[in-house]
C-alpha cells in the first residue's frame, strides 16, 4: 500500500516531468497519452461490472479446462523435474498450492511456475486466435497470488475472474499490434511473449495497483519475455508457460514495491525497441478506459479453441481428416487398419517447420508432428493421450505407415489457425484413393466443444489425480465462480 | 554447411538419412528456400549432405565448455580476467547501496532455502543462490559502472555473481583456479555468440545485449563449475536461450540492472535444470529460430576446445569505466574536459555565463540522446548531461548523478544551450566512434576538442594502479579496510587460492553494520 507521503512524492515527480522547460521541441507525446499509459489505466480501472455474460461464460470454461489439463499435467516427467528443482533450490513454503499434490506448497512465483509447466506439459491447453495459449500463463499466477493474499482479504470469485480476464484481454490486445502474430509463429513462442505480459496484467489487477504501477508491471515483464521457437517440441517448451506465469507475477510484485521501467515500452520508439523487439511489424493502439463504457472484451468476439487430445493445435485437423479415412477403411475391411493395405499417404498441410516431423523421437516431437498424428489416427481411428506413450510410439505398424508419408504445402493452405485445413489422401495398394479433409475440427472456435464435452475432458483429466468428490466440487465451483464470496473454496480443491 | 544451400549427392547420404530423403524425393518442385530450410532442418539433427555428419554448433559448444581446462588459461587471459573480476566486485559493492538493489533485495527475501549464499556488502545476509546471483548482479549494473566489451555487452556482471553464489554451495569446494576457468568460459561463450552476427557490432537498438548473451555466458560458466557432461552443457545453453532477450527500452530505467541480475540468475538456473536432466533443443545455436531469433542476421560457427583454441579475451580486451554511466559518455566527458581546459587557458577563468552554445558531435544512438534527463538512470544515458556536468564541475564522478546534482539550475541552464549533431562519419560502434565538444562563447569564439579513445577504453587501458584505486574507492564505501585489502589480495592471487569461497568472507566485512540499514541515496 502506498503511504500518503510516497504518494505526494510520486505526484511531484509527475508534475516535474510535465512542466519541464522545453527549449528543444520534444516530439514525445505527453506521458498520459502513450499507449503504455493507456494499458496501465485500463488494467487499474477494470471492474467486475465490465464483464459481460458471454465473457463470464467463456472464461469459466477456460478456467475449468486449464485446471483439468494442469492436473493431468502434474503426472508428467517434466512437471516432476520442475517441482524437484523448486523444492531442492528453495525451502518448503506454506503458501501456494501445487496442482494435484496433496500437501505440497511452494512460494507463489514457484507455484505459478510448476503449475504453468503442468498446464502446458502435454500441449493439451487452450489455443486462441491470434495464436497463443492464454490461460496457462495467467491462471497459475492468479491462483498463486490468491493463496498469497491475507486470509481476511481473499479475492471473491468475481475478483478472481476479473483478474483472469484482464490477463487474457491484454494478451489479445498485444497480439493485434502485429500482422506477424496472426500466423503460426516462426521466431518467438507467443506464450513467452504475450503470456508474460498477460500474467503481469492479471496480477497487477488482483493486487489493485494504481495505473502507473500497472504500466510499470507491464514494462518490467517485457524484459522477461521472449523465448525462441526452437525450444518448442522439446521438453523445455512447457517451461515457456511456466515462466510466463511466474515472471509476470514477479513483475507485478516488483512493480508493487515501486520498481520502475520504461514508460514507453508498448509504444513504438524508433531506434529503441520496447515490446516491439519481438515483432517484425508493430503498430500499437491505445486501450480506451473501461469506465467510458462500450469496451468489448476480445473473448466476446473471438472464442477459444480447446483441444481434444494433447498435441499441437495443427494436429487436430489432420487427425480428424485421417480418422474419417480410417472409418471408411475399417468399413471396407472390418477389423484394424493394416499398413499392408496402404501404398502411400499424402498430407496437405500448411507450411510450418516445427510441426513437420517425419520421424519424431520423443513424445514432445510427436505432439508436434503432422505425420505422426495423421498415422496414429489412421491406425486407431483417433488420437488420445495414450497415443504418445513410448509403447504406442514404437509400434511397428505405426512406423510402417510413417515411412509412407509425403507432405505437400498447397498455396491455399496458410499457416494460420483461422484459415488452414488438413487433408489426408491415402492410396491403397489396389489403386483406390481415399481422401479425408477437415476444415474445422471439433473443439475449434468455429465448432466449439459443448459444455458436456468440455466437462468430460475435465473429468478424464482430473480423475487421474483427484478423488471424484473433489473433481465434482471443482466443476460446480468453477460454474458458480462469479457468485463465490471467497475464492478459497476454489483454491482448496486443487490438490 | 550452414547457409550454403548445397544439398549434396544422394549417394553421399548415410543410411540413416536415406529414409528421410526418400520420403522427400517425391515432393513436387521444392523452392530454394524449402531446400535450404530442409537442409537446415536436417542439420539440426546432425545430418548433412556430406558423408560423415559434422558436429553441430551447439554440440561443439557443449563439448568445449566441458573440455576446456586450466592448462589452456594463458597469462594474458588470466591477467585480464582478474582485472575484470576485481572491477566487478568493486562496482558491485558500491551498487549494494542503491535503491534498485534494495527493492530487489526486499523482493528476494520472500524466498528461503537450505543452501544459502552471501549477499555482497552485507555482514549477515544470505539468500537462496539464485536470488543471491540476482541481487548481486543487479548491484553490479545498478550504476552502469561495470565493464564493457566489443562487440558491446557487459560480460562480467552476468557471470561472476552466478559463479560466486554457486561456489558457496558446492560440496566440492571449488578452488580459485576452478573459479577463474569457469569465469573465462562464461566470458568466452558470450564473445563467441556475439560474433555470430553483424548486428552485434553496433550499439544496440532492439535487445539489450547482456540479456541476450549474458544469460548464455552464465549458463556456460555455471555448467563448467558444476562439471556437467557435454550434452548437459548443450542443454544448459538451450534452456538459457528461452530466458534471453529483454528490449532496449528498459535501458535508461531502473529496470536495466535487472537485465544483468536476471542473466546471472537464469543462466545458473538453466545449468541446474540441465543437471537434473531437463532438455531443450540440442541445436539451439544452429538454428535461426533458435538463438538466431535475437538477431536480424545470424551466421553461427562451431567452437573448438583444443588444438588451435584461442581465447577471445586475449585478442580483445574490455573497457573499464571511470564514470558510472553508459560507455558512450566517456568520450563526451573527455572531450568536454579538454574543451573546457582550452577555454580556460584562453580567457583565464571558466565562466558559465560566457557560454552561448555547446555543440556535441556524437554517433547516432537514440537511447543515449536525452536532452533533459530527470532520473539518475536517464542521466547516465545522456550525452548532453554528461557533457554539461563535465563543463560545470570539471569532472564527472559518482556524485554527479545524485538528484541534487541533476536538478541544479546552473546545469539545467547549460543543458538548454546544448545542440547535438550526428556526423555521418561517426559510427555507432564502441570501436569506431568519437565525440567532439565545441563551446561557443558570447564573443563568438569557439573552443573545440575531440576524443577518439578515452582513458579506460580497450585501446588505452586503465593502469593496474588506477584499476585497483577505482576498486578501493568503491569497495571502501561499504567494506572495512581489511575487507577491501582482502579482496584485492585474493583476486590478485586467485589462481593459487585453494577455496574460492573465501572471497565471500571478505565481501561481508562491512565497515559499519549500522550503515547497512540506510542506502546512500544516490537518487
Amino acid at each position: 500500500m502506498i503511504s500518503t507521503l510516497q504518494k505526494t512524492i510520486r505526484h511531484l515527480k509527475a508534475v516535474r516531468v510535465l512542466h519541464k522547460p522545453a527549449v528543444e521541441v520534444l516530439k514525445h507525446p505527453a506521458p498520459e497519452d502513450t499507449v503504455t499509459a493507456s494499458f496501465g489505466r485500463f488494467i487499474s480501472e477494470m471492474k467486475p461490472q465490465h464483464l459481460s455474460p458471454v465473457v463470464l461464460q467463456r472464461s469459466k470454461r477456460m478456467v475449468l479446462d486449464s485446471i483439468g489439463v494442469g492436473l493431468i499435467g502434474s503426472t508428467t516427467d517434466v512437471f516432476e523435474l520442475a517441482l524437484q528443482h523448486c523444492q531442492y533450490m528453495y525451502a518448503p513454503d506454506d503458501i501456494s498450492s501445487v496442482y494435484g499434490r496433496r500437501g505440497t506448497r511452494l512460494s507463489p512465483t514457484l507455484a505459478a511456475f510448476v503449475n504453468g509447466v503442468a498446464t502446458h506439459s502435454m500441449d493439451f491447453d487452450d489455443t486462441w486466435h491470434p495464436a497463443t495459449h492464454p490461460s496457462g500463463a495467467v491462471l497459475p499466477a492468479v491462483l498463486a497470488l490468491s493463496d498469497m493474499m491475507p486470509a481476511h482479504n481473499k479475492p471473491s470469485g468475481l475478483d478472481f475472474l476479473l483478474a483472469f480476464n484482464v490477463g487474457i484481454e491484454i494478451q489479445g490486445r498485444l497480439m493485434r499490434f502485429s500482422n506477424e502474430a496472426h500466423n503460426i509463429p516462426k521466431r518467438f513462442h507467443p506464450p513467452s511473449v504475450v503470456g508474460t505480459m498477460g500474467s503481469a496484467a492479471a496480477c497487477a489487477r488482483l493486487l489493485s495497483l494504481d495505473a502507473s504501477r500497472c504500466s510499470h508491471a507491464l514494462a518490467i515483464a517485457a524484459s522477461l519475455a521472449g523465448a525462441p521457437m526452437a525450444n518448442a517440441a522439446t521438453q523445455s517448451k512447457p517451461l515457456h508457460i511456466g515462466n510466463a506465469s511466474r515472471l509476470g507475477l514477479e513483475a507485478a510484485l516488483l512493480a508493487s514495491r515501486g520498481l520502475q521501467a520504461s514508460p514507453l515500452v508498448l509504444d513504438a520508439v524508433a531506434g529503441v525497441a520496447g515490446f516491439n523487439a519481438f515483432y517484425e511489424d508493430y503498430v500499437p493502439q491505445p486501450l480506451e478506459s473501461p469506465s467510458d463504457g462500450g469496451h468489448m472484451f476480445l473473448l466476446e468476439e473471438q472464442d477459444m479453441g480447446f483441444k481434444r487430445f494433447p498435441a499441437h493445435l495443427g494436429m487436430h485437423w489432420v487427425a480428424d481428416a485421417a480418422a474419417s479415412v480410417h472409418k471408411v477403411l475399417v468399413g471396407v475391411d472390418p477389423g484394424t487398419v493394416s499398413p499392408a493395405q496402404v501404398q502411400d499417404i499424402l498430407l496437405r498441410v500448411p507450411q510450418s517447420k516445427y510441426i513437420n516431423r517425419p520421424f519424431p523421437e520423443s513424445e514432445h516431437e510427436a505432439r508436434h508432428s503432422f505425420q505422426f498424428n495423421a498415422c496414429s489416427a489412421l491406425l486407431d481411428g483417433e488420437v488420445t493421450m495414450q497415443s504418445f506413450t513410448p509403447a504406442a510410439m514404437s509400434r511397428p505398424d505405426l512406423l510402417s505407415l510413417l515411412r509412407r508419408v509425403r507432405v505437400e504445402h498447397p498455396h491455399d493452405n496458410p499457416a494460420n489457425f483461422n484459415r488452414m485445413y488438413g487433408e489426408v489422401q491415402v492410396t491403397l495398394v489396389g489403386g483406390d484413393i481415399l481422401k479425408g479433409r477437415c476444415d474445422t475440427f471439433y473443439g475449434h472456435w468455429r465448432n466449439p466443444l459443448t459444455n458436456e464435452s468440455l466437462r468430460k475432458k475435465f473429468r478424464n483429466n482430473a480423475e487421474v489425480v483427484l478423488p471424484s468428490e473433489k473433481v465434482e466440487m471443482l466443476v460446480d465451483v468453477v460454474e458458480e465462480l462469479d457468485g463465490l464470496g471467497d475464492c478459497r473454496v476454489l483454491l482448496s480443491q486443487l490438490q | 554447411m550452414g547457409n550454403s544451400g548445397h544439398f549434396g549427392n544422394l549417394e553421399d547420404l548415410t543410411s540413416d538419412s536415406v529414409f528421410i530423403y526418400k520420403s522427400q524425393v517425391h515432393l513436387d518442385v521444392l523452392s530454394l528456400e524449402e531446400l535450404v530450410e530442409t537442409e537446415q532442418c536436417y542439420a539440426s539433427f546432425g545430418l548433412t549432405g556430406l558423408a560423415s555428419p559434422l558436429q553441430g554448433i551447439t554440440e561443439s559448444f557443449g563439448a568445449a565448455i566441458h573440455a576446456l581446462n586450466t592448462t589452456q588459461l594463458t597469462d594474458g587471459v588470466i591477467n585480464r580476467s582478474k582485472r575484470m573480476m576485481l572491477d566487478t566486485l568493486g562496482v558491485g559493492l558500491l551498487g549494494t547501496r542503491t535503491a534498485v538493489f534494495n527493492k530487489a533485495l526486499t523482493y528476494s527475501q520472500l524466498f528461503t532455502c537450505e543452501e544459502r549464499s552471501s549477499v555482497w556488502g552485507k555482514s549477515e545476509m544470505n539468500l537462496p543462490p539464485h536470488y543471491t546471483a540476482f541481487v548481486n548482479g543487479i548491484a553490479v549494473h545498478s550504476m552502469d559502472f561495470d565493464d564493457t566489451w566489443h562487440p558491446a555487452t557487459h560480460p562480467s556482471g552476468a557471470v561472476l555473481p552466478a559463479l560466486l553464489a554457486l561456489a558457496e554451495t558446492l560440496p566440492s569446494r571449488p578452488s580459485g583456479l576452478d573459479l577463474l576457468l569457469a569465469f573465462n568460459v562464461g566470458i568466452e561463450v558470450q564473445g563467441r555468440l556475439m560474433r555470430f552476427s553483424r548486428e552485434a557490432y553496433n550499439i544496440p537498438e532492439r535487445f539489450h545485449p547482456p540479456s541476450v548473451v549474458g544469460v548464455m555466458g552464465s549458463a556456460a560458466a555455471s555448467a563448467k563449475l558444476l562439471g556437467l557432461s557435454p550434452a548437459q552443457c548443450s542443454h544448459a545453453l538451450a534452456i538459457a536461450a528461452s530466458s534471453a532477450g529483454a528490449p532496449l527500452a528498459n535501458a535508461a530505467t531502473q529496470t536495466k540492472p535487472l537485465h544483468i541480475g536476471n542473466a546471472a540468475r537464469r543462466g545458473l538456473e538453466a545449468a541446474q535444470l540441465a543437471q537434473i536432466g531437463l532438455e531443450g533443443n540440442p541445436a539451439i545455436l544452429d538454428m535461426h529460430h533458435g538463438f538466431g531469433v535475437y538477431y536480424k542476421d545470424y551466421s553461427p560457427s562451431a567452437m573448438a576446445a583444443s588444438g588451435a583454441f584461442k581465447w577471445i579475451l586475449e585478442e580483445q580486451d574490455v573497457a573499464f569505466k571511470r564514470i558510472p554511466a553508459h560507455l558512450g559518455m566517456h568520450w563526451v566527458v573527455d572531450a568536454a574536459l579538454a574543451a573546457r581546459a582550452k577555454l580556460q587557458n584562453t580567457i583565464g577563468s571558466f565562466d558559465l555565463s560566457q557560454i552561448r552554445r555547446v555543440t556535441l558531435r556524437v554517433p547516432p544512438s537514440k537511447y543515449v540522446n536525452c536532452p533533459l534527463p530527470v532520473t539518475e538512470h536517464q542521466a547516465r544515458h545522456s550525452f548532453q548531461f554528461n557533457a554539461c556536468s563535465a563543463l560545470l564541475d570539471d569532472k564527472v564522478s559518482v556524485a554527479s548523478f545524485s538528484e541534487a546534482h541533476i536538478s541544479r539550475p546552473a546545469l539545467r541552464e547549460l543543458l538548454s544551450k546544448v545542440k547535438v549533431e550526428t556526423p555521418p562519419d561517426n559510427q555507432p560502434s564502441f570501436d569506431k566512434m568519437y565525440c567532439e565538444v565545441e563551446i561557443e562563447t558570447e564573443q563568438g569564439h569557439s573552443h573545440a576538442a575531440r576524443c577518439d579513445t578515452f582513458y579506460g577504453h580497450w585501446r588505452k587501458p586503465l593502469s593496474q594502479r588506477h584499476l585497483v584505486e577505482k576498486f578501493s574507492v568503491n569497495a571502501s564505501s561499504v567494506l572495512c579496510t581489511e575487507g577491501v585489502e582482502g579482496v584485492v589480495e585474493v583476486i590478485g592471487n586467485i589462481e593459487r587460492v585453494t577455496e574460492c569461497s573465501v572471497l565471500a568472507l571478505y565481501l561481508r566485512m562491512t565497515s559499519n553494520p549500522q550503515e547497512e540499514l540506510h542506502c546512500v541515496n544516490i537518487q
